[in-house]
């Protein structure tokens, strides 16, 4: 039931998973536990990102070149996979987040006329 | 590019791959629980499985991660072959049934279109064929163009300095020479040319040169340029030939060239509606001094390069019209084109022109093969369906597993792919076995450029395009199916539910499939049983003379007298005289007689004539020149007057036998009438008396109208004609009596080549062996297609019965008869197959049509086709649903209800 509403969410606005990722990692390198967390933390519990589609995401990211994965320690002194932004990631923030702005500002214009 | 590296790296580790992302899995997980554990406080384990329930599937995620490295699924390939291969081994019955109904639909198909690519689409062996064109003449009457495909010399010479739009114009006319002086004296196709012609062509000899084009040189009539398979067969290969002299119709000829081995010129005669065989040798010619009207010179350009068929067409029709150019007049034979009408000068591709005859015959064929083929998908994808139902535990499962709806699918045409191109190579292997089974026994003239035909890398791209075709077919269907909502429970219809009604859809589907099955087979069976009930029509018509019989059998033996050595009618006079009285008395003959032109032969002569006192006959009549005994030997009735006799010799009376036809249109009083009336032959002939009147016989085939006859002596006869003798016998013992024949023809003139031998049923056959072979090629495919059709419903039944075994046997147990059981099981069949007829004659009736140009005597909508058929197709489906049937009355109903 969850996991059908977030896949639909995705589905409304494509990409817009990858652009908060991209968001979060713009502020520092985090893993995959982490961007998730932030995420939920940050949207006051409103989007909460399944692993499901999290972690694939993150492979597509790897693939295209807009992140780099590498094992750190952790804060709490455990191994884990941090993501840190590549020069082709920050520049495909700045598109999405211009998109998106355009995006959102045409959704709110719509409905706000009637 | 970046992206398909790291794929490719990725590719290379794919083991650090998967121990990074189980790693970093077990991290999240441990992270998840931790936060569990400080959140709501539960124990270590109870929040490790909570973490764990959450994240869901772990196998699912993992594939998920994986797939954006992969390639296209490479490796999921690889695997679901295997995987498809595997399956195909554990279900033999299957694997063999599905494989063999591609293979059939596939190699038809390919065995066709390579047939139909070779003869209609495959570039002529010329450099640049598309811009060689036929130049023809044409009227526009009311009854629609007449077109005519020769031209006078004249015509020609007055055309060919002048045209801009054509690089060349080059002339041939088709002859038959005797090559003599090597080994037996050999009839052999030639061709008359003009110097140009190879030049217009394109084409080099492979050894000597082509003719010289210049100024007319001295050796010009004097040269021979032969075919790479003459020269390897009567000229023994000899490296020297180019140089040496060959004696063709008793003259001397130089060769100077040999042609490239793959040259080939077919000559095509009488409107493209036959194609000659390949041409053996070349004669230059000139037709210096012919400034006659007679035309009969075929004319080859090559266009300029950029020049369009229609600009080509403007100018020649432009040169045509200009009577200071090409005299009036000599625009077609005598007669043939009506003077005052503007004449249109066509260019027709050379490729067009050899191949309008089967075009059509190709394309039906084409279509015919592709509905077996879609027949034969529609089995394979119901048989996929069916065994999908079977196979429904195993998806279930995979699902569950964690498999993708799309994975499932991915797999679902892998499977449809592995079949199809195994099919597909098995259908290459039928189509080179039909191809070289077949070709030897199509009827000869029947197709131009049998060359062409071969199995290359532009069929095997048809062929893997067929297959993707049928992949799409028997691989989409099931696969909707899964999307489907029946599979969604999954595991819930596995566990019992199927067992008692069935996938209540997908059987929907494969009943509808079926049906469509029946239909498209329905559209084949009318087409092919219209081609029957046409032929019946065709070979009972009477050729009006006796075939073998009682009297024994009408033997023909066809010479042609080389005019260099029989210039004079009174030498051709005296060899035919000479050799009949000869033949007469050999042993087993019982009469013979000779005439120019005989019945079912190449030729035909006809010609305008008039009857004294009356007004100008408007039909033409054939003449044909006989000798005395001719009625008699053929076996055509003589209904008043008398045969010729030997007293009916150049010096005596002319005089001449009518047929019927003339009688029936021109002496409403009976054949009494026209005795001793007068006839004309051409408007410039001599008054010949009519001494006789014989039954009307068909000349040129069964097909045919009955034509008006005239027939004059051939002892009376003195123009070129009689240059063509056959000499006729009806003989009780064939075989011998026809050496006994040649040998007369050998010892009165021993250089003479002895062009054929048949029998007058041989003849007749041969005329009727067209429509019998395109008869035979779509009852093959129909019964091909009704085959697949029939194992398509005997499928669908039997799957049926299994599915309702137990209400089959609730029934019975409840009180049903075996009686009952039948009449259910057949009564849905019977639905299927009825549902199948309907659409099927509608759409035959729609689609019959195409064939009118092959029926004879019957309507592309002819009811007793169509009724036998449909009866025959709907007994056929009944018996194919009658197995089942019996072996669900056999159903015990205390075993069924048990196993439950």
């Amino acid at each position: 039931m969850k996991e059908a509403k977030t896949k639909s969410k995705n589905e409304l606005l494509p990409g817009t998973l990858e652009m908060l990722i991209l968001k979060t990692l713009s502020i520092e390198s985090m893993h995959g536990y982490g961007i998730a967390q932030h995420i939920r933390m940050l949207s006051a519990d409103v989007l909460t990102i399944e692993e499901g589609s999290l972690y694939p995401a993150l492979q597509r990211m790897l693939v295209k070149g807009r992140v780099l994965a590498e094992w750190r320690i952790s804060a709490n002194n455990r191994r884990a996979r941090f993501y840190t932004l590549t020069t082709a990631g920050k520049k495909q923030l700045g598109v999405e987040e211009s998109r998106s702005s355009q995006m959102f500002g045409a959704i709110m214009r719509v409905m706000k006329t009637t | 590019m970046g992206s398909v590296l790291r794929r490719l790296l990725f590719f290379f580790r794919r083991d650090q791959f998967d121990r990074d992302l189980e790693d970093e899995l077990r991290f999240h997980e441990e992270m998840k629980a931790h936060a569990l554990a400080d959140a709501d406080g539960m124990s270590g384990d109870e929040a490790r499985a909570a973490a764990r329930r959450r994240i869901g599937n772990p196998l699912r995620l993992r594939e998920q991660s994986r797939e954006p490295w992969t390639f296209a699924t490479v490796e999921t390939l690889a695997r679901d072959v295997r995987h498809a291969l595997r399956l195909m081994r554990r279900d033999p019955a299957f694997t063999f049934t599905a494989l063999a109904t591609l293979a059939l639909g596939i190699g038809l198909n390919t065995a066709i279109f390579s047939v139909a690519y070779g003869v209609l689409w495959r570039p002529l062996p010329y450099p640049n064929p598309d811009r060689l064109v036929i130049v023809s003449s044409a009227q526009q009457t009311e009854t629609g163009p007449r077109t005519f495909s020769t031209w006078a010399p004249v015509s020609y010479e007055a055309l060919r300095p002048r045209v801009t739009t054509l690089d060349q114009l080059a002339a041939y006319s088709s002859i038959e020479a005797q090559l003599t002086g090597r080994g037996e004296p050999l009839q052999v196709h030639a061709l008359d040319v003009s110097p140009n012609f190879f030049t217009t062509l394109g084409v080099n000899p492979a050894r000597g040169r082509a003719f010289l084009t210049g100024a007319a040189a001295p050796d010009d009539d004097r040269s021979a340029i032969v075919s790479d398979r003459l020269w390897r067969t009567s000229l023994k290969a000899d490296p020297a030939i180019v140089g040496q002299s060959i004696t063709i119709d008793g003259l001397p000829r130089t060769v100077v060239g040999v042609l490239p081995p793959e040259f080939s010129f077919r000559p095509v005669v009488g409107g493209g509606a036959l194609a000659l065989p390949e041409t053996d040798i070349f004669l230059p010619n000139r037709w210096p001094g012919d400034t006659g009207r007679s035309a009969f010179l075929f004319l080859l350009g090559r266009m300029k390069s950029g020049v369009t068929q229609e600009r080509a067409e403007a100018e020649l029709t432009a040169l045509v019209n200009d009577s200071s150019i090409v005299p009036a007049g000599a625009l077609g034979t005598e007669g043939a084109l009506a003077p005052n009408v503007r004449t249109l000068a066509r260019a027709v591709g050379l490729q067009e022109y050899g191949t309008e005859s089967v075009r059509t015959l190709l394309l039906i064929l084409l279509g015919a093969v592709s509905f077996v083929l879609l027949i034969a998908c529609v089995n394979v994808a119901n048989l996929q369906m069916a065994r999908l139902s079977a196979r429904r535990g195993e998806l279930s499962v995979r699902m569950a597993l964690g498999a993708g709806r799309r994975r499932i699918v991915h797999q679902l045409l892998t499977e449809a792919v592995v079949l199809s191109l195994l099919g597909a190579s098995l259908g290459v292997m039928l189509a080179r076995i039909a191809i070289d089974v077949t070709l030897p026994l199509v009827p000869q003239f029947a197709l131009p450029r049998l060359g062409g035909i071969v199995i290359d890398a532009r069929v095997m791209a048809f062929c893997l395009g067929l297959s993707l075709v049928s992949t799409l077919l028997i691989g989409l269907v099931p696969a909707l199916r899964v999307s489907g909502a029946a599979f969604g429970e999954g595991l819930a219809l596995h566990a019992g539910e199927a067992r008692t009604t069935g996938d209540r859809q997908g059987e929907r589907l494969r009943t509808l499939l079926v049906a469509a099955q029946i239909a498209m087979t329905l559209v084949l069976l009318i087409g092919a049983g219209l081609l029957i009930h046409s032929f019946v029509r065709l070979t009972s018509v009477s050729p009006g003379f006796e075939l073998s019989g009682r009297d024994g059998v009408v033997q023909t033996v066809k010479v042609t007298l080389p005019q260099r050595l029989y210039d004079e009618p009174e030498r051709i006079h005296a060899f035919a005289r000479g050799v009949l009285d000869r033949i007469q008395y050999l042993p087993g003959v019982k009469s013979a007689s000779l005439i120019n032109s005989p019945p079912f032969g190449m030729m035909f002569i006809r010609d305008e004539f008039d009857i004294e006192g009356q007004p100008k006959p408007k039909l033409d009549a054939g003449r044909p020149k006989i000798d005395a005994g001719y009625f008699k030997t053929m076996g055509i009735p003589l209904l008043a007057g008398r045969e010729f006799t030997a007293r009916d010799t150049a010096e005596a009376p002319k005089v001449a036998i009518v047929s019927q036809r003339i009688v029936r249109e021109y002496f409403p009083g009976g054949p009494g009438e026209a005795l001793g009336r007068r006839v004309r032959l051409g408007d410039r002939g001599e008054w010949l008396t009519v001494v006789g009147v014989v039954a009307d016989i068909r000349q040129r085939g069964l097909d045919q109208e009955v034509q008006p006859m005239i027939y004059v002596p051939f002892q009376q006869e003195r123009g070129d004609v009689v240059r063509f003798v056959s000499f006729v016998a009806r003989t009780a013992t064939p075989a011998s009596a026809v050496e006994g024949i040649r040998a007369e023809i050998r010892r009165a003139a021993p250089d003479l080549a002895i062009e054929s031998t048949v029998t007058m049923d041989e003849a007749v056959a041969a005329s009727v062996a067209p429509p019998r072979f395109r008869m035979l090629l779509l009852v093959l495919f129909a019964m091909t297609a009704t085959l697949i059709a029939t194992c398509g419903i005997y499928g669908v039944m039997a799957y049926a019965v299994t599915q309702r075994r137990r209400e089959i046997g609730v029934r019975m147990a409840l009180g049903a008869e075996p009686r009952d059981v039948l009449r259910l099981v057949l009564t849905r069949a019977l639905r299927i197959v009825v549902a199948g007829l309907i659409v099927g004659l509608a759409g035959a009736a729609g689609v019959t049509r195409v064939l009118q140009t092959f029926l004879f005597g019957v309507t592309p909508t002819d009811p007793i086709a169509f009724t036998i058929v449909t009866l025959l197709l709907m007994a056929v489906g009944l018996m194919a649903a009658w197995l089942p049937a019996r072996r669900a009355t056999r159903i015990d109903p205390c075993a069924a209800l048990r196993a439950e």
